[in-house]
Order: C-alpha cells, then sequence, then structure tokens
C-alpha cells in the first residue's frame, strides 16, 4: 500500500524529467551559436609524458593570452583536459569532452597510441582535431581523416632526412643505430636506415635497449670498442638524459658524432638536464629555437617561464597559430567546416616552427626541416643552432 | 682482458644501485613482513633532496646524510598515520594503503619539483673519472660501490647479527610473546620505519647521480627494489646482497652480449632461479606473502 504512491511519484518525476530533457539538450547548442568557441587541449599533466603535457599548455595558453584569447571575432574558452598518458583515460575524456562540453576544436595529443586510440571517435564526430605532438607516420598514412589535421612532423619526415644529412656530411658507411625499443624507436631508426641505404650508404649494427634504461655503461663500452663512425640514436626524455651523461662520464663524449631525431637534444626536455654532455649533438628536427620563424615566440615563451622552448611548448603554441589561422578564414562560423579545412589546405600558415603547409592528401604538414647542431648559444650556454634546412619536407603520404 | 675488468665493474655498480634501492624495502618487507609500495618515493624524494641540496651551494657530502634524515622524518610521520595501524593487517591492505600513497606522492612530488628531468649539479670532485687498466671509468660510481658496500656491510651487522636486529625479528615473528618478553614492539617498529625510509632516501641521493630524477622513476625503482627482495628471498639482508650480485651482473652481461634481449634475460633468469628455489635463493624458513 505504501509502495504504490511513492512509485506513482517517482514515475511522475521521471515523466517530467523526460519532458524537460529536450529543452535543456537543446539549450547548449543555441548557446554555441553565440558563445565562446570552445577549443580542448588533451595532453598528458601526469604519468609518463606530464612534462611535454605542461609545456605544451604552456605553449597554447601563451598564444591565447596573446591573442586575447580571441579568434574570428569570437571570444575562445580553452579546456584542459589530462589523459594521464593512457588511451583508454584518453577516450574517456574525448567522449566527455565530445558529448558534455560540445566542444568545436580538439587539439594536443603527446603519445601516437593516444591518437591512434583517439582517432575513430574524433573521425565520427567529424570533430575539427589537431595532433600537435604525436609523430606516428600511420597517423598521416592508414589513419588518416578528413578532419584530422597534423601540425607536427611524422617519424619518416626526421628519420628521412637525419640519414640525408648523416649520409652526404658525416660518413655513408661505419655507423652504428641505438634505439629505444618500442614503436616509434623503431619507426625513427628504420626511416633513418631505409633511406641511408637508397642513398647508397650502409648501417652496422643496430642496437635495441628497453624504455626507461637506467644504466647504459654496457652498451657505451660496446661502442667505445667498436669505434663506429657515428652513432644514429632515438632515445627520448630521462633515457636520453641518462645516455648523454654517461657517454660523458665514459670520455666519449665528442669522440663520436651523435646524431638523432630532435628528442635525443630536446632544448627544454634533455638539454637542461643533461647539460653539456649535449654539446655538439646533431639532431634532425622540425623545430628549433634558432630557427628565425620562432624568434618572437622564443623571446615572449623566455619572458613568460623562464627558459628556451622544445618541441612539446612549441607544438601548443604552432598548433594555435594554425588553429587561429583557420576560424579567422571562417569569420568565427566554425560549422563551416568545408571553408575551414579549404583554407588550410590551400594557405601557407607561418608558425613558431616555420611556415606550415598542409598535404590535401592527408591533412599532414609539410615542413621545414632543421638540421640542429648543439653549441653554445649567446650565453654560453648549449643551445640548438640551425646548421641546414631541408626545405617542405613531405610524408610519402598513404600510398607509402 | 681490461674491457672485461670494467665490464664487471659496471656489473658491480648496477648491482648496488640495486641493492640501494633494494635496502629500505627489504628492512620492510622482508623484516617486518610490510608491503610498502611507496618504497619508490621514498627513494624519488631522496633524489629530489639531494638535487636541491647540491644546487644550493651548500657542503655537498651534507646532501646525503641530509636526505637520508629528511626521508626517514617523513617514514616517522607516515609510521604514526597511517603505516602503524596497518602492520598486523593482511597484505592486501598493505598494497591497496601503500599504493593509494604512492600515486598521492607522486603527484605532490611533480607539483612540488615539477615535471622535469632534473640532475644534480655533482661537484667537480665527484664528475671526472679514473682510468683503469687503460680504460675510463667513472668516480661517481666507484663512490656508489663505496657506499653501498658500506651500507650493506652496516646493514648485515645490525639486522643479521646484532641484538637489535634480533629484537626486530623477534617482534615481526611472535608479537605477543616479544612484548611479554619486555619489548616494545611499537617502537620498535617504528624506529625499522624510520631507517627504511631512510635508507631509500639515502638510496635516492646516491642513484640519482646516475639515474637523473623524474616522474616515473619511483615505480621504476619500486619494480627493480621488488625484483631484488623477491629473487633474494624474505628474512635477511645477506640474501638481498646476493640477489642484488646476481641481477646485476646478469642484466649487465646480457646487454653486454644481447642488447635486444637484455630484459628478457634478466627475467628469464629471475623466473629460472623462482623455479629452483621457490623460497628464494638463501632462505630457509618459510613465511606466506
Amino acid at each position: 500500500m505504501v509502495m504504490i504512491p511513492s512509485f506513482s511519484v517517482s514515475r511522475r518525476r521521471l515523466l517530467a524529467a523526460a519532458a524537460a530533457l529536450p529543452v535543456a539538450a537543446h539549450a547548449p547548442s543555441v548557446l554555441a551559436q553565440n558563445g565562446p568557441l570552445k577549443i580542448a587541449l588533451l595532453t598528458s599533466l601526469s604519468g609518463p609524458f606530464a612534462s611535454l603535457g605542461e609545456s605544451m599548455r604552456m605553449g597554447l595558453q601563451l598564444f591565447l593570452e596573446q591573442n586575447q584569447y580571441e579568434m574570428g571575432g569570437r571570444k575562445v574558452e580553452l579546456l584542459v583536459e589530462d589523459d594521464h598518458g593512457k588511451p583508454d583515460e584518453a577516450l574517456r575524456k574525448v567522449r566527455k569532452l565530445i558529448s558534455r562540453d560540445r566542444i568545436d576544436v580538439l587539439c594536443g595529443v603527446i603519445s601516437a597510441n593516444i591518437a591512434l586510440a583517439i582517432r575513430d571517435v574524433v573521425a565520427d564526430a567529424e570533430l575539427l582535431t589537431f595532433i600537435s605532438n604525436a609523430a606516428a607516420n600511420d597517423l598521416a598514412r592508414g589513419a588518416a581523416s578528413p578532419y584530422i589535421f597534423r601540425p607536427t612532423k611524422t617519424s619518416w619526415m626526421l628519420g628521412h632526412t637525419g640519414a640525408l644529412w648523416v649520409h652526404g656530411h658525416i660518413a655513408a658507411s661505419g655507423g652504428i643505430t641505438l634505439g629505444s625499443d618500442y614503436a616509434a624507436g623503431r619507426e625513427y631508426i628504420g626511416d633513418f636506415i631505409h633511406t641511408f641505404e637508397a642513398q647508397g650508404g650502409s648501417v652496422g649494427q643496430s642496437i635495441w635497449t628497453p624504455l626507461g634504461t637506467a644504466d647504459f655503461a654496457p652498451i657505451i663500452m660496446n661502442l667505445a670498442a667498436a669505434q663506429p663512425r657515428f652513432i644514429y640514436c632515438f632515445l627520448a626524455g630521462a633515457d636520453a638524459v641518462r645516455f648523454l651523461q654517461q657517454m660523458k662520464d665514459y670520455k666519449m663524449h665528442g669522440k663520436v658524432p651523435v646524431i638523432g631525431p630532435g628528442a635525443l637534444f630536446d632544448q627544454e626536455d634533455v638539454i637542461p638536464a643533461a647539460g653539456d654532455a649535449s654539446m655538439g649533438g646533431i639532431s634532425s628536427f622540425h623545430q628549433s629555437p634558432g630557427a628565425p620563424a620562432a624568434a618572437d615566440f622564443v623571446r615572449a615563451y623566455q619572458a613568460a617561464r623562464g627558459r628556451l622552448p622544445g618541441e612539446a611548448s612549441t607544438s601548443g603554441y604552432a598548433t594555435g597559430q594554425v588553429i587561429k589561422a583557420g576560424v579567422d578564414a571562417v569569420q568565427g562560423d566554425i560549422g563551416n567546416k568545408a571553408v575551414f579545412k579549404d583554407y588550410l589546405l590551400g594557405n601557407a600558415v607561418g608558425t613558431a616552427f616555420g611556415p606550415m603547409h598542409f598535404d590535401p592528401r592527408n591533412n599532414q604538414a609539410i615542413l621545414d626541416i632543421y638540421i640542429n647542431e648543439v653549441r653554445p648559444g649567446p650565453d654560453g650556454k648549449p643551445f640548438n643552432t640551425v646548421i641546414h634546412t631541408y626545405e617542405r619536407v613531405r610524408d610519402p603520404g598513404p600510398k607509402a | 682482458m681490461s674491457y672485461y675488468l670494467l665490464q664487471a665493474l659496471n656489473a658491480l655498480s648496477f648491482s648496488v644501485l640495486l641493492l640501494l634501492t633494494g635496502l629500505g624495502l627489504t628492512l620492510v618487507l622482508s623484516l617486518m613482513n610490510f608491503i610498502n609500495l611507496a618504497h619508490g618515493s621514498f627513494f624519488l624524494l631522496g633524489g629530489y633532496i639531494a638535487t636541491q641540496w647540491l644546487a644550493s651551494g651548500a657542503p655537498w657530502w651534507l646532501a646525503f646524510p641530509c636526505a637520508f634524515v629528511l626521508t626517514g622524518l617523513i617514514g616517522l610521520l607516515l609510521d604514526r598515520f597511517p603505516f602503524g595501524q596497518f602492520y598486523a593487517r593482511t597484505h592486501l591492505m598493505q598494497v591497496l594503503l601503500t599504493y593509494g600513497l604512492a600515486i598521492i606522492f607522486a603527484d605532490l612530488m611533480r607539483w612540488g619539483f615539477s615535471a622535469d628531468t632534473l640532475t644534480p649539479p655533482l661537484p667537480e670532485i665527484l664528475r671526472g673519472g679514473v682510468w683503469i687498466a687503460g680504460l675510463p671509468f667513472p668516480t661517481y660510481r666507484l663512490l656508489i660501490i663505496a657506499a653501498g658496500i658500506a651500507l650493506a656491510l652496516a646493514l648485515w651487522l645490525i639486522l643479521d647479527r646484532s641484538l637489535w636486529g634480533a629484537a626486530l625479528r623477534a617482534c615481526v615473528s611472535d608479537r605477543d610473546i616479544a612484548e611479554t618478553l619486555g619489548l616494545n614492539a611499537r617502537r620498535i617498529f617504528t624506529i625499522g620505519m624510520a631507517v627504511a625510509a631512510g635508507l631509500s632516501g639515502l638510496g635516492g641521493a646516491l642513484g640519482a647521480g646516475m639515474l637523473s630524477v623524474h616522474p616515473g622513476l619511483d615505480e621504476e625503482v619500486l619494480l627493480l627494489a621488488l625484483l631484488v627482495v623477491v629473487i633474494g628471498g624474505l628474512g635477511s639482508v645477506k640474501s638481498v646482497i646476493v640477489s642484488a650480485l646476481i641481477l646485476g651482473f646478469v642484466d649487465t652481461f646480457s646487454r653486454v652480449w644481447l642488447p635486444s634481449f637484455s630484459s628478457a634475460v634478466t627475467l628469464g633468469a629471475m623466473l629460472l632461479i623462482l623455479v629452483a628455489r621457490p623460497q628464494g635463493l638463501l632462505q630457509a624458513q618459510a613465511r606466506t606473502v
């Protein structure tokens, strides 16, 4: 007897709630027309890439502040989500951003496995997405998608140019490769060897070491014994710092040229910790604090954070520049995706990396790739100095 | 010849590093029978303290005692709450508690010391290298080897040979009887916890010069430490020393000969040891974990 009235009350409430739902669901979309442009940054603020994620956020925020949080005549609201460096967490956050926050643009993403994990969800939602940092080749090939832009490099663009430089300026044979044994390491080293051999060179031994190697000493002693003409090396973060410092500890620093993709000598992530042990290192990279295009950004970033920018912070800033170019072209009407896309595909955008074109086949950035050498900067500290530029390097794209 | 001598020294320095990561954990896990998954956090905190100390320009050698004392103090506080309430609980409860704390500590340290990779600015005297049989060897690794041997020896004497160690072990194996005999078990555990935390911090301070410090090092170290302690078997410091040596040498020489498979070789060796000696290398009596 008591049960029935209480049931009917809750049913009535349920009906009332259901009736209110369409109104509630409509409200945000009506607001969205006049409200702020919602840009979400998905990045790693904890987990193994926390340092990169923080830098990326600082870079993007710096850009937005310089533009008073305004693009194409509209206010910009920035939503920052932490993916913890985990694909499942990233996916959960992206679903939330799409369905609850109703964002207009998604950007960020440090690691390639996260980019691949969220790819289907953002592609199905036709959400304008900018993968700012992840380098996996497949993102520009099999996994490319009409509304996913990649304002950054692919592994191939760095491995390929690194091989051209080493073959032309260092040695055509007698080198050793050393790589972190995971997807990115395999890709960089593989692309390096492929181009190097296509140039007529030959590479000696390939050494692989697990991610998070504590002690490089046994490998370094083998390198010392082998006396290679160069070492092509992909290591990132703490691995890179340990390797460079231990090379110095074992008096190998300066004896053999060490070349790698830019992560090995990242200006923000590696060089401050590695110090003088990074001096003389050569890297192929789409970013350099010494690039003329980066000058204004480098000054502003130094003023804001008291240090030189590396790849992650520059990619945050450059992503902001690319998004602004597109939003300006549609005068804030972000629903007009076709015009937005056509503008980016048809016009070069000036970014802190350098001039950026997009490849119409896969929305992959075509970038100038710098050969950086770590030399004493104006203050005597190690500084990535541009010694050569490969202009407009384009990934082989979907057919490769 | 000199090449293998140097690789053996590399193996020895890596063994000592493993031992340094394992010492604090040994004390709590094998002697106090408390699973402390926040062990890596103490190690990382010690590393950060040493890095800050060395950067401050104060006398460099004080960095190590300073790391020991400060992390020891944190251990003391944690023993008051909440570790003290968990010594007598099941292992699963201890795992949940300490793992949760490890995550909180990781966030706090990222907040306090930044997410960047930091290297301690070592004084000139430790930076250089010495020539051994015509090949270079870093001075800092000699310091690590010396410090590790001294610490291991001291710990072995105190825990396996002294009355104080016997008292600690008595409190673990039968707390009621030990207390009946007049031992203050609660206080002994408190001292044990503080010393263990201090040792982990000291390990971190010494290891920082070789590993550099960064968020995530805590997990990396915890894994190594668990390997060392579990292979050694619970119950004595001696077994941990032996297992650190075995792991260090197997790992280093698998890197020398088969770098791509070094992890597989090392873990394979661990598997074989566990299959052959399920109680650990030097273990005599059984205890459930």
